[in-house]
């Protein structure tokens, strides 16, 4: 007897004892010869007790679809004894999923217990902790620059006060924060005049009694006896933009496995209006009509192909990767930036092109490219509130920025009223100021700040811009 | 332009910071408040199915039956080549002409390929929707598929193909088709290799189109502010005249291999690794309770917090023992067949602890998973599925590609109802059919050494306990 058939028979004794399996037999393992049949086949029927999905259950319960009416629905603004405001609105309300009262109680506790009673157990702590680090080193090993980059050009725009201090937790910190200290955060600015509690598509009072039974009659865990004349310490300074330069240099990760070539990145910025400016609209249809993203992108027409940063920079220099306007808007100041990216040996053409065109905002305004812009903004802002949770947001962000919130079509109006002369105003109000600057990867030929600020003077947007982009390669 | 590797990924992602909870009669009143979706089947065989939720936007897309499936090695690469060429003139209009008039309108023109649907779709102001069918019935019909812009998309594809490999997850899912459907249309790329795409020509992609762009293959799909009745119009105005010409395409079975492809490159940092079973075609009423195992599974990555309190016991081990960065469980479905598995990011030594714990729930699945994890994956599943109809674009993107599959849309109400049905023996069941003693794909890249070897793998996907 052959090892291999001594082997079959120790195997089929031990399996077939086994009970309730199938027994294993050595062997058993079949090696198709066939390639049309695999060698396990699996069974056809399904072992599930339903019908198909192509067909119908039976015996569903009758059905009662909601039809489809556009109303203009109210936010509703309750404000609550201690200050806290309560917003809510009905849209959604045939849409909604948690419409029932218990469900939107047991949501309304949940919140307020890990707002207000947190319990920042050492455990809590310790694998929040280990959650940050993690970002921390998987920002650091991405390509992507977007977070790092936006970062560094608030710290330029604002140095060393509010809006510039990093929102990227700095390594140092990760293990100095504790519980002490996050108590402290949550004492002086989890105040209910800083918050606003919002809900789409539930009914207004009920949510107001939620709210008032769980974030007011329940008190904070760092609520006291002392805690009447308690006095929060928060900063309320406003914004200071201070413009100036912020770099790293630094090896900047490549794409895994693509022979993309390494990338410098330069972000420039200015000044822009808060979103309660009257300036706002206008500075956000600029930011339409600036436009640009990859040199090299998904999508097809409508991703902004004729906007300026397409059609006057990465159109015509196609050493160029990227290059995208952003506006970010606060309270009290906002920043209108331009960041590209390109190769490091191009940076300094890339920092002046780039520089040369936020001048140019102040030259000619095309009727065509306004238009553009405008309809594309409306389109935006009303593709933006198809999702739920974009429509929560704006419910809660405005609230709790100007204590109502204006509808959909308010701003689509003021949109419609935007002229060229106020895109030219607006740009003039923000290259009056010194621009901000920050850059990140090997910064080797990165023009000097004062080269940067040079080109976009107000003076200088006289000439002509072709003949400017004549001296490019000469500066 | 977008790329669609794997055509839905039933994957919870950050699923374990959504909890059902809401409660079951909020549910079922909710399910019936979305409006109906109306189907109209024209002449020639086109289906227009639309959702009017009487939004100020809308999503009107066609969703054709043909992807990288339908080719064979000489010609792969052309349904996703003339999704390039969607864009780049017609008959009617210049390339010029048709992005200014998308991007004048305010609207969005997109399009993408997978291995079985070949999609092209227009977002736009519920106004425009008039304007956005007739274009994408101008670029079926009429592209133009001029020479020179041939030549220039090759160039524009070979890069795309450059982005496509920087993204792991697309190079792991790729290596994975290409071993468990080895020797068949579904194992290769919807790119194509570089050699196709150097070479398709003008008429390759036009008897492409001939073959496959049959009315009775594609569904006008529309969502948001859409009046059905007037879409249907549209559709005879602008679609109408499509004759079916060609015999029907028959569909071949692509056989299924338990195997495996390794791509060691200790240079990387993390490995990459993929892990599946044969799983069910669309219409299996199996997929339902696969769904939900799939839930039972779930997702992580190490940002996620709360580790120990996690509902997944795969999520607790990988956090509490520090098994990989990310973990995502997938079930990717084709006409007749599929995929169901889990795919991973892991430094080199965690990769056979992490292997080890993934089978151990696979086998806990086949043998004794619980009622109350049941019913927890059963509400989790329920809502991921609702969040995910949110906007104008996916509830269109499901009407489509529903249509395709199933030959009608499934109720909302329905589809709650099939969930409900699932009880702890048929996941048991389901689970034993699928995984229990059955050969595993296995495709990774990256620093691999430790990954274990294919019969051991396999030596998991059974327990000898009674």
């Amino acid at each position: 007897m052959s090892h291999v058939s001594d082997m079959k028979v120790l195997f089929s004794r031990l399996c077939s004892i086994k009970n309730g399996l199938p027994t294993f037999k050595y062997g058993s393992r079949s090696f198709s010869q066939n390639i049309d049949r695999p060698p396990q086949p699996l069974p056809k029927q399904s072992v599930s007790p339903l019908p198909p999905l192509s067909e119908p259950m039976q015996n569903l319960p009758p059905v009662l679809y909601a039809s489809s009416k556009s109303e203009n629905y109210v936010t509703e603004v309750t404000v609550l004894e201690n200050g806290l405001r309560v917003a809510s609105e009905k849209k959604f309300g045939q849409f909604c999923t948690a419409g029932d009262s218990r469900g939107l109680e047991a949501v309304t506790q949940v919140l307020a217990e890990v707002t207000l009673r947190p319990q920042l157990s050492t455990e809590e702590i310790e694998s929040a902790r280990q959650a940050v680090a993690f970002e921390l080193e998987t920002l650091s090993m991405r390509p992507e620059q977007e977070t790092i980059l936006m970062d560094m050009i608030h710290s330029a725009a604002y140095k060393g006060n509010t809006l510039g201090l990093p929102k990227i937790c700095p390594t140092e910190n990760v293990y100095n924060i504790d519980r002490g200290i996050i108590l402290n955060y949550l004492k002086n600015h989890y105040t209910p005049d800083r918050m606003v509690v919002a809900a789409v598509g539930v009914d207004h009072e009920p949510f107001v009694e939620y709210v008032q039974k769980y974030f007011v009659d329940m008190k904070p865990a760092w609520q006291h006896e002392d805690s009447a004349i308690f006095t929060p310490l928060t900063d309320k300074s406003i914004a200071q933009y201070t413009g100036g330069i912020e770099q790293e240099e630094c090896e900047i990760p490549l794409y895994p496995g693509s022979d993309l070539p390494e990338l410098s990145h330069v972000v420039i910025g200015l000044e822009s209006c808060s979103h309660g400016d009257p300036d706002f609209v206008a500075t956000c249809v600029l930011n339409m009509m600036m436009g640009g993203g990859g040199s090299f992108s998904a999508g097809g027409p409508g991703k902004g192909m004729y906007t300026r940063l397409y059609t006057n920079v990465l159109n015509r220099y196609h050493w160029m990767f990227n290059a995208t306007a952003y506006n970010h808007a606060y309270g009290d100041t906002g920043l209108f930036c331009v960041h590209s990216a390109a190769p490091p040996a191009r940076l300094h053409d890339t920092a002046l092109v780039i520089a040369r065109e936020l001048a140019n905002m102040a030259g000619n305004v095309g009727e065509t490219e306004l238009r553009r812009a405008k309809t594309q903004l409306q389109s935006m802002l009303l593709m933006n509130l198809e999702a739920r949770p974009v429509v929560f947001e704006d419910v809660g962000r405005q609230v709790l920025a100007t204590g109502k919130r204006k509808s959909p079509s308010f701003f689509i109006k003021e949109i419609e009223k935007v002229t060229a002369d106020d895109i030219i105003r607006v740009a003039r109000r923000m290259l009056s100021k010194k621009p901000a600057v920050a850059a990140r990867g090997k910064l080797a030929h990165l023009p000097s700040f004062e080269d940067i600020q040079a080109n976009m003077s107000l003076n200088k947007s006289d000439a002509s811009p072709q003949g400017r982009r004549l001296n490019l390669f000469r500066v | 332009m977008l790329k669609v590797a794997n055509t839905v990924r039933f994957v919870a992602k950050k699923g374990n910071n959504v909890r059902a909870l809401a409660t079951a009669a909020a549910y079922k009143q909710a399910l019936v408040n979305v409006p109906p979706t109306q189907l109209t089947v024209l002449d020639n065989g086109i289906r227009v199915a639309s959702e009017d939720s009487g939004a100020a936007t809308a999503t009107v897309g066609l969703w054709i039956d043909a992807g990288s499936r339908y080719e064979n090695s000489k010609n792969n690469g052309v349904a996703h080549f003339l999704e390039h060429m969607a864009f780049k003139g017609t008959s009617k209009r210049s390339q010029t002409d048709l992005e200014l008039l998308v991007e004048n309108m305010g609207a969005h023109l997109n399009a993408y390929t997978s291995r079985e649907q070949t999609v092209f779709y227009a977002k736009c102001l519920a106004n425009d929707i008039p304007a956005a069918v007739e274009i994408l019935a101008d670029i079926i019909q009429n592209s133009s598929l001029a020479e020179p812009e041939i030549e220039r998309e090759r160039g524009v594809i070979l890069r795309e193909m450059q982005d496509v490999e920087s993204n792991l997850q697309e190079v792991v899912f790729d290596h994975l088709h290409a071993t468990a459907f080895q020797g068949t249309p579904l194992g290769q790329t919807i790119l194509g290799p570089t050699k196709n795409i150097k070479k398709i020509s003008k008429s390759d992609l036009q008897q492409y189109i001939k073959t496959h762009y049959q009315p009775s293959r594609i569904v006008l799909s529309g969502a948001g502010g859409i009046t059905h009745g007037k879409l249907v119009d549209l559709a005879s105005k602008h679609l109408g005249g499509l004759k079916n010409t060609a015999t029907d395409v028959e569909l071949l079975p692509c056989r299924y291999t338990g195997s495996e492809i390794r791509v060691r490159d200790d240079s990387m940092p993390l490995a990459h690794v993929a892990i599946a079973v044969e799983g069910a075609g669309w219409t299996d009423a199996d997929n339902i309770p696969l769904m939900v195992a799939n839930t039972l599974i779930g997702a992580w990555d190490r940002s996620q917090g709360g580790a120990a309190n996690n509902a997944s016991y795969l999520a607790r081990a990988a956090s509490c023992e520090n098994l990989c960065h990310s973990f995502q469980s997938f079930n990717t479905c084709y006409k007749d067949t599929g995929l169901w598995g889990i795919y991973f990011v892991a430094e080199p030594m965690q990769i056979e602890d992490m292997v080890y714990n993934i089978q151990k729930e696979w086998m806990k699945l086949c043998t004794s998973v619980t009622e109350g994890e049941v019913d927890r994956a059963k509400n989790l599943l329920k809502t991921n599925m609702l969040l995910q109809l949110d906007g104008t674009t996916p509830v269109c993107e499901d009407i489509g590609r529903q249509i395709l599959c199933y030959n009608r849309r499934i109720p909302l109400h329905e589809l709650d109802a099939r969930i409900d049905s699932v009880s702890v023996q048929n996941i048991r069941d389901v689970c034993y059919k699928f995984l229990f003693d059955r050969c595993p794909v296995v495709a990774a890249v990256g620093p691999t050494e430790a990954l274990p070897d294919y019969t051991r793998i396999r030596a998991g996907m059974y327990w000898l306990r009674a």
